[in-house]
């Protein structure tokens, strides 16, 4: 690896780069997918390749190729070169990179038992055992579904200021699906959990306590009703209080979202953007967690960061490019999905930090409102400032008891507003489920979290 | 230079000779070109080639797949080793019946375009360009970021019953976001284009509607909380039947009890107006292949016929299982085949039926109602119900467009949706994989903020 990139690097460079970087990759994984007790896919991959990117005066050039042999390395090194500088001549911006340290390290993920060493008649027996759980939970349950992935990888990320930076990563991730059907009704309940680290985290009572988990939502769901449709006073969970971190707010903190003149939060550095109660971070350097890396794609070092501090904005997620030309310090945002995609701005594990009160006092304060439990997933615009996400289950509050459940509540609100309104954060913090975050075509494996919350004037999305 | 369908070939007679009851694998060579626009200018090219086999074996119904980059014939033995050693690890399944068998081949015209196979990246940024300018028609456009990006793919199937084929296509989209400001109001407007061939033409015209929605998107209001009649853009239209009919209909969640749509065929959804097609023939619609990812020959099929479903998209796992033909839904991927997963049931293009209205008619016959344009919720599919935001969503007063909406969702059951379709245009657009014309919905659930 380390010759093919000192050879990319070179020829990048003499092609005219001002600056070149590149993720080299060898990568196995595997994924099961149990359907109703049989398998449905069990498959593996084994990949290896590299993407390498070029810059000069503002324009970036990029280029991948999976034969890693001199010559194949040597024309993608020389193209991502000359893309950057044709793109360049047609570029209106132009702009520097700040010259940086050379970083070098080499960082194993924490991993007792890696997944290369697990056979995969094991990994399918335990994807089994949560299937069989999940169908003999309760007689309602209809069909399941099991899905059990992991990852292996090896990355050297190199650039022409030095930096070396070999990771060696490892993940496993165990998710459960169950249908529940009742005259007519199908409910759906899901749970996961996943986290760096090898086949010892698939060993824990954590693992077999998400098929339970799932299968009883599934069932419980099946006496709901959908949702009421209107502005309502809403308490959060600890999975809804993540997505929010994420989407609400994570997203418009992106930094080259900002440069391109895309969030709502440009030039509101210092501002109050929440109320004083809430502090909000992005922490990839959290162990144990889906969202974990040490050292980012570009081969910055990690670290927490403080996006909102008393309800005021502290800083932004960067990257080399941004935290140039932004001056300010890169803080280790850059992920790819693999070697064929370039690095860009990604989050890790974004949480509200815990407050003063108590869940349940939290609850008892409310009049009339729901409260939203669990993750199905979100999304945001950060232009227009809008954001949405959708819980898998709710409940009326009425007088500080919690009374009909609903299902499918999707909740929708204004970046600058939502965090304004926050009427108390509760002291229950929890960092959640594993998930993956898309962004230009790319995944990256993230989680969130945070404690209840209790928000004003949400709009809530229902069918009556 | 390795012969990817002889590559194919070898693998499947190999496969049979490590004990695989069945096998088929597709090999694959791409090449995309890709330009991105920040802020109006040039922010990045990029090309990436990729070249691998994705190998899937049964062995007593038990399925196995393992994917290998390059053509090297040692990495994609491995490669084969492992699917096999997983197919006999995995649960045998007495339902798989058989993959598919050579029949008839049929050849979809419209695939491939030479001319977007043959464009390097320096015209791809000229073009990136022309969309940025197009997207800046205004002074209150406040930042534009786009781009083009141009594939193409060679594909080589093969299977043990003795289908070998070989396909090719070529992918061009466009997208772009203008961002208007005024003040402190921004907000953004979307549009994008998919085909298989190059469509110059397009690139104006999707920079310019994004454009214009980003300009009339900055007048905003909230509204309160009731039934509105709600007309539908193609790009929402296009998002929600993707999933609503394109997952509820998908044969693998009906026979699992997984789908709204589980017991309906060959009764009345919706209204006798609303047909819906799954045609993959339809020349230059990015959806369409001569055969699909298990190598069956394209073939168009009635999902809904005048309101009535009539058919499931099948694989041949499912079709073995409802003892039907497979309908040709194996998917390899999007627009451009990939090697990295296996097979999996998906939609080629849905056609939806026109109407004899217009986007103007419509608005004039609405006294008060809602315009959504862009939404990117899913359906929950077990239930049939829909509830999401109106991420761009505009008033509609007495038969005129108005301000854009701010923080509002919508909730209404897809088989009502189906059957509260009123009007629907003439023309049509293709977005998200479904070709659909404007529709109006009679009445649906607005969770306003006013």
């Amino acid at each position: 690896m380390e010759d093919l990139a000192e050879l990319a690097i070179e020829k990048a460079m003499g092609a005219g780069a001002q600056f070149a970087d590149l993720r080299i990759e060898e990568s196995t994984s595997t994924s099961i997918l149990i359907m109703d007790g049989k398998t449905k896919t069990m498959s593996s991959s084994s990949e290896e390749g590299i993407g390498i990117r070029a810059f000069f005066k503002g324009a970036w050039g990029f280029s991948s190729t999976n034969l890693l042999t001199k010559s194949p390395v040597r024309d993608a090194a020389v193209t991502a070169a000359k893309m950057a500088k044709s793109a360049q001549k047609r570029a209106k911006a132009e702009f520097e990179l700040e010259d940086r340290a050379a970083v070098l390290a080499d960082e194993k993920y924490p991993c007792r038992e890696p997944p290369t060493d697990v056979t995969s008649e094991e990994k399918l027996s335990l994807a089994l055992l949560l299937d069989r759980m999940m169908r003999e939970h309760h007689e309602s349950i209809s069909s399941t579904s099991v899905r059990y992935d992991d990852e292996v990888v090896d990355r050297l990320v190199a650039n022409s200021f030095g930096t070396r930076v070999r990771t060696h990563e490892v993940w496993t991730l165990a998710a459960c699906s169950a249908w529940a059907s009742s005259e007519g009704v199908i409910q759906r309940g899901h749970s996961s959990i996943g986290s760096i680290g090898g086949f010892e985290l698939m060993r824990t009572d954590a693992v077999t306590g998400i098929a339970a988990e799932s299968a009883a939502q599934a069932v419980r769901l099946l006496d709901s009703v959908p949702a009421p449709a209107g502005k309502f006073t809403v308490v959060l969970d600890n999975k809804m209080t993540g997505i929010m971190a994420h989407e609400a707010f994570g997203h418009a903190c992106e930094a080259d979202g900002v440069l391109a003149g895309a969030s709502v939060l440009e030039g509101r550095l210092g501002a109050k953007v929440a109320h004083e109660s809430v502090s909000l971070c992005d922490d990839p350097t959290i162990e144990k967690s889906f969202g974990y890396f040490g050292y980012d794609w570009e081969g910055t070092k990690a670290r927490r960061r403080t996006l909102i501090e008393a309800g005021r904005l502290k800083g932004f997620l960067h990257n080399l490019e941004t935290s140039s030309r932004m001056k300010a310090q890169p803080n280790g945002c850059a992920r790819a999905q693999a070697y064929s995609s370039p690095p860009i701005i990604r989050m890790s594990n974004t949480f509200v930090a815990p407050g003063g009160v108590s869940k349940e006092e939290l609850i008892e304060e409310v009049d009339h409102g729901i409260l939203i439990m669990g993750s199905q997933y979100g999304y945001v615009e950060p232009a227009k400032g809008q954001f949405m996400f959708k819980g898998d289950e709710a409940y009326e509050i009425a007088r500080g008891e919690l009374g009909q459940r609903y299902r499918d509540v999707s909740i929708s609100g204004v970046i600058l507003e939502v965090l304004q309104n926050v009427v108390a954060v509760a002291d229950d913090f929890v960092l959640t489920d594993p998930g993956y975050c898309g962004k230009s075509g790319q995944e990256a494996r993230v989680s969130d979290g945070g404690p209840h919350i209790c928000i004003s004037n949400m709009v809530v999305g229902g069918l009556v | 230079m390795v012969d990817i369908q002889d590559l194919a070939e070898k693998l499947v007679t190999r496969a049979l000779r490590l004990g695989a009851d069945a096998c088929d694998v597709a090999a694959v060579s791409s090449s995309v070109v890709v330009a991105e626009m920040e802020r109006g200018s040039v922010k990045q090219a990029s090309t990436i080639r990729d070249t691998g086999v994705g190998i899937r074996v049964f062995r007593k119904g038990s399925p196995g797949f393992a994917c290998a980059t390059g053509t090297e014939m040692g990495r994609a033995l491995k490669a084969l080793e492992l699917a096999v050693s997983q197919a006999r690890a995995g649960t045998p399944d007495p339902a798989f019946k058989d993959l598919p068998r050579p029949g008839r081949a049929t050849r979809t015209s419209g695939l491939y375009d030479r001319r977007v196979a043959d464009l390097q990246p320096a015209e791809v940024v000229e073009m990136a360009i022309e969309l940025t300018d197009a997207a800046r028609t205004h002074a209150k456009i406040y930042s534009v970021n786009a781009g083009i990006s141009a594939g193409s793919c060679q594909a080589a199937f093969c299977n043990s019953n003795g289908i070998t084929r070989r396909q090719s296509f070529t992918a061009f989209e466009i997208g772009a976001e203008s961002v208007a400001k005024d003040g402190e109001v921004m907000f953004s407007g979307m549009d994008a284009s998919w085909s298989r061939r190059l469509q110059k033409s397009e690139v104006v015209r999707v920079g310019q509607t994004a454009s214009s929605y980003a300009m009339r998107g900055l007048r905003r209001t909230r509204i309160p909380t009731g039934d509105y009649a709600v007309v539908l853009d193609p790009i929402a239209a296009g998002h929600i039947l993707a999933t609503a009919i394109g997952g509820g209909a998908n044969a693998d969640n009906v026979q699992r009890g997984r789908s709204y749509l589980g017991g309906k065929v060959g009764k009345a959804v919706g209204v006798d107006s609303l047909t819906v097609w799954d045609d993959p023939t339809v020349d230059w619609l990015s959806g369409s292949f001569s055969f699909d990812g298990e190598g069956t020959p394209a073939r168009r099929k009635a999902v809904i016929e005048r309101g009535v479903l009539r058919s499931l998209l099948h694989d041949s796992y499912t079709a073995g299982k409802d003892c039907v033909r497979s309908t040709g839904n194996s998917s390899r991927g999007g627009a451009l085949w990939s090697y990295r997963r296996p097979p999996s049931i998906a939609p080629s293009n849905l056609i939806v039926s026109r109407g004899d209205s217009s986007l103007d008619e419509m608005l004039e016959e609405t006294r008060r109602g809602v315009y959504l344009r862009v939404t990117y919720d899913h359906p929950n599919l077990a239930t049939g119900e829909f509830s999401g935001m109106m991420m761009e969503s505009f008033v509609i007063q007495d038969g005129a467009l108005g301000d854009s909406i701010l923080q509002s969702t919508i909730g209404i059951d897809l088989l009502e949706m189906y059957r509260r379709i009123d009007l629907m245009s003439r023309e049509t657009r293709y977005a998200f994989g479904v070709s659909v014309p404007y529709m109006r919905v009679s009445r649906a659930r607005i969770g306003g903020s006013a």
